[in-house]
């Protein structure tokens, strides 16, 4: 039976217990949101004793279905206030999910401010003094850790944000090659992790065992139905590893809706020279990696590794909304200096969305200029030093924003917007507004059936349909980081019915029971319900649920158009909660 | 004769050696279709298309000076 481990950091102690009857059968997001809603109250302080950081494994991680490896982790936001939830790839879940432990919650707060290592085996969970880590980036950091301990272990790591307690700060993920390039960004959990004094948690799998589906042989069958559906779409069976997800970036762009120096424009003059089809071209031409699994088991193979011209690595991808961020958002068309603040990012532990679209409300501010890559890279520099303009650009676009007067911050509930406009894209726009957690591109991603042709279709310019398309897939999404599937699966399930029936097989294998469609939504909608439930309780409203002003007011060119979806029926989205 | 620019994305650049774009003259309201026969794209490979940034379907026939993008399945974020 998984258990459930509880680190008490007040009193350095630790606690097993088996999961209560409520928290069975959840897992990734669905265990991470259900424990912080029942036991957090939403009125603390994000980085008080009494939150709480969860790391969940999802209910299918380590059991070999494929791309299941999503590591969920969650607490009370000190970005947005809310309740959080925030995965990864990289190979947490599946050394989580080996060792036996479905939940590990962090708590209370060390009383002599001094960082620990939690160190994690099949012996169990113990805190070790990290005092020789402090200051140091997460590359340093694991690499210290593989050293002493061997290349079979799995780190979770803070950078210098993380433990400044600065709220964009992330939490990074060890990838198959051991390094730090999987995180956890959103929200600024980073900073949570900071302030329960966990600096990082080394896990060695040795000796543990994988889940076991209750009916081997019906999961069994349903990973087989699931990996075939994969491989047969265009997209995860192999337009993914090819291009990467940064195929996105030049049909975006040629829908208008690709955010251009702080969401002033819907296009980019420089996207051909940071496309996917450059960037693939790039790392091939320099002897890099396409097609690279951020876990084991993973067959989709997006990510990849970006190399310099003399052949060396600098940094994994790097993904769409990161070079979307330190790119057309900043106005920078140089895919080198955008690697460089990959690199610098993960290192840093800072969340890549957030720090770009900082930067790009920097560049308004007029600290430095738009397009400048050099006096931008100057910029994140600042983080890892600790000055004053560091920790405001590790703070996030709305700190920032406020801290130098600004009244065009692209931010909903305190989280900088991904990668699409939401006028050029209405049915982000309201995922946007509505998601549980604040601007979230992947709480509802309508740019399938906006701009993509997946999933069916609807007008992205127009505000007819889009409440109804982002609640569907708000559900479905919550579902599928319950499940600890990639998200990117729902490619190939919005397509192809035998995807969605070979996830609910696997499902019901694992459970030893019947698992319908109808399970699955219901599954979606339980996690969201307790998402709203937490967020009523710390004090959000309606009014929360809203665009900053100025996408309602200025219109965005190439399609003039401005967000139309009405305050009333943005209401509507969550209409299944009590 | 109308002048239209095509781009093609992705794999479909192959199509055209590699480049990004082509211009090409094509008689008043040829459709998208036709255009893209034209040019030896398999019709199977495309799916996602925009007529002067704007969602477009095969049938749709182009003017002078009109933009055409074309793509094949796109995912990503």
């Amino acid at each position: 039976m998984a258990a459930i481990y509880r680190v008490d950091m007040s009193s350095l102690s630790v606690r097993k217990e088996e999961a209560s009857e409520a928290y069975r059968d959840l897992g990734g997001r669905g265990l991470t949101s259900s424990i912080v809603a029942d036991e957090v109250p939403g009125t603390c302080h994000p980085l008080s004793a009494e939150n709480k950081l969860v790391i969940a494994p999802g209910i299918l991680s380590g059991t070999g279905a494929p791309c299941s490896g999503r590591i969920s982790v969650g607490a009370k936001s000190p970005l947005t206030g809310t309740i959080k939830e925030s995965n990864a790839g990289g190979q947490g879940a599946i050394a989580l999910a080996t060792l036996g432990i479905k939940a590990l919650v962090l708590e209370g707060a060390p009383v002599d401010g001094k960082f620990h290592r939690l160190m994690i085996d099949a012996d169990g969970v113990r805190i070790e003094p990290a005092d020789d880590l402090i200051g140091k980036g997460n590359y340093d950091t694991v690499a210290a850790q593989f050293e002493k301990f061997g290349d079979k272990i799995v780190c979770i790591s803070i950078g210098q944000a993380g433990e400044m307690r600065c709220s964009a700060a992330s939490i990074a993920v060890t990838d198959p090659d051991g390094r730090p390039t999987r995180h956890c960004g959103r929200g600024g959990l980073g900073a949570v992790m900071g302030s329960k004094g966990i600096k990082l948690i080394v896990m060695d799998p040795t000796g543990g065992q994988r889940p076991k589906p209750a009916d081997a042989e019906a999961f069994k069958a349903g990973a087989k139905k699931f990996q075939a559906a994969l491989s047969s779409h265009p997209l995860t069976g192999g337009g993914l590893a090819k291009l990467g997800t940064n195929a996105l970036a030049n049909v975006i762009n040629e829908a208008g809706a690709y955010p251009t120096r702080n969401f002033s424009d819907g296009q980019f003059e420089g996207t051909e020279a940071i496309s996917g089809e450059r960037q693939h071209d790039v790392i091939i031409e320099r002897g890099g990696k396409i097609g690279h699994a951020c876990h084991r088991g993973c067959t989709i193979k997006c990510s990849r590794i970006y190399v310099d011209e003399n052949g060396q690595y600098v940094t994994k991808g790097p993904e769409y909304e990161t070079i979307w961020a330190h790119g057309a958002d900043c106005g920078i068309d140089d895919l080198d200096a955008i690697a460089q603040m990959d690199r610098l990012d993960d290192d840093f532990g800072i969340d890549t969305i957030e720090a770009g679209a900082t930067i790009g409300v920097a560049m308004e501010a007029g600290i430095i200029p738009f397009g400048d890559a050099q006096q931008a890279i100057g910029l994140l520099k600042e983080v890892g030093k600790g000055t004053a303009l560091g920790r405001l650009i590790a703070s996030g676009a709305d700190v920032l924003g406020k801290a130098y007067g600004m009244s065009r911050i692209p931010t909903v509930k305190g989280q900088a917007m991904p990668a699409y406009d939401p006028r050029a894209a209405q049915g982000i726009g309201v995922t946007y507004a509505t998601s549980t957690m604040g601007a979230d591109h992947t709480a509802g991603y309508a740019i399938g059936a906006n701009i993509l042709g997946v999933g069916g279709s609807v007008d992205p310019l127009k505000p007819e349909g889009q409440v109804e398309l982002s609640r569907g897939l708000q559900i479905a999404t919550a579902s599928i980081d319950a499940s600890g599937l990639c998200l990117f699966v729902a490619f190939a399930v919005l397509d192809d019915p035998t995807a969605g029936e070979g996830v609910c097989e696997m499902l019901g294998g694992f459970y030893g029971r019947e698992f319908s469609g109808d399970d699955f939504s219901a599954l979606g909608k339980r996690v969201l319900t307790k998402e709203r439930q937490f967020n009523a309780a710390a004090g959000f409203t309606a009014a929360d649920d809203r665009l900053p002003d100025f996408f309602k007011s200025e219109k965005l060119a190439p399609h003039d158009v401005t967000f139309a979806v009405s305050d009333e029926d943005l209401d509507q989205l969550h209409d299944f909660v009590d | 004769m109308a002048r239209v620019e095509v781009l093609l994305f992705a794999a479909l650049r192959e199509y055209i050696d590699g480049a990004r774009s082509v211009e090409i003259e094509i008689q008043p309201d040829q459709t998208i279709e036709q255009v893209l026969l034209d040019l030896g794209v398999p019709l199977k490979q495309t799916r996602i298309i925009f007529r002067n940034n704007r969602a477009a379907a095969f049938s749709d026939r182009l003017q002078d000076g009109d933009r055409l993008g074309v793509f094949p399945a796109i995912g990503g974020g």
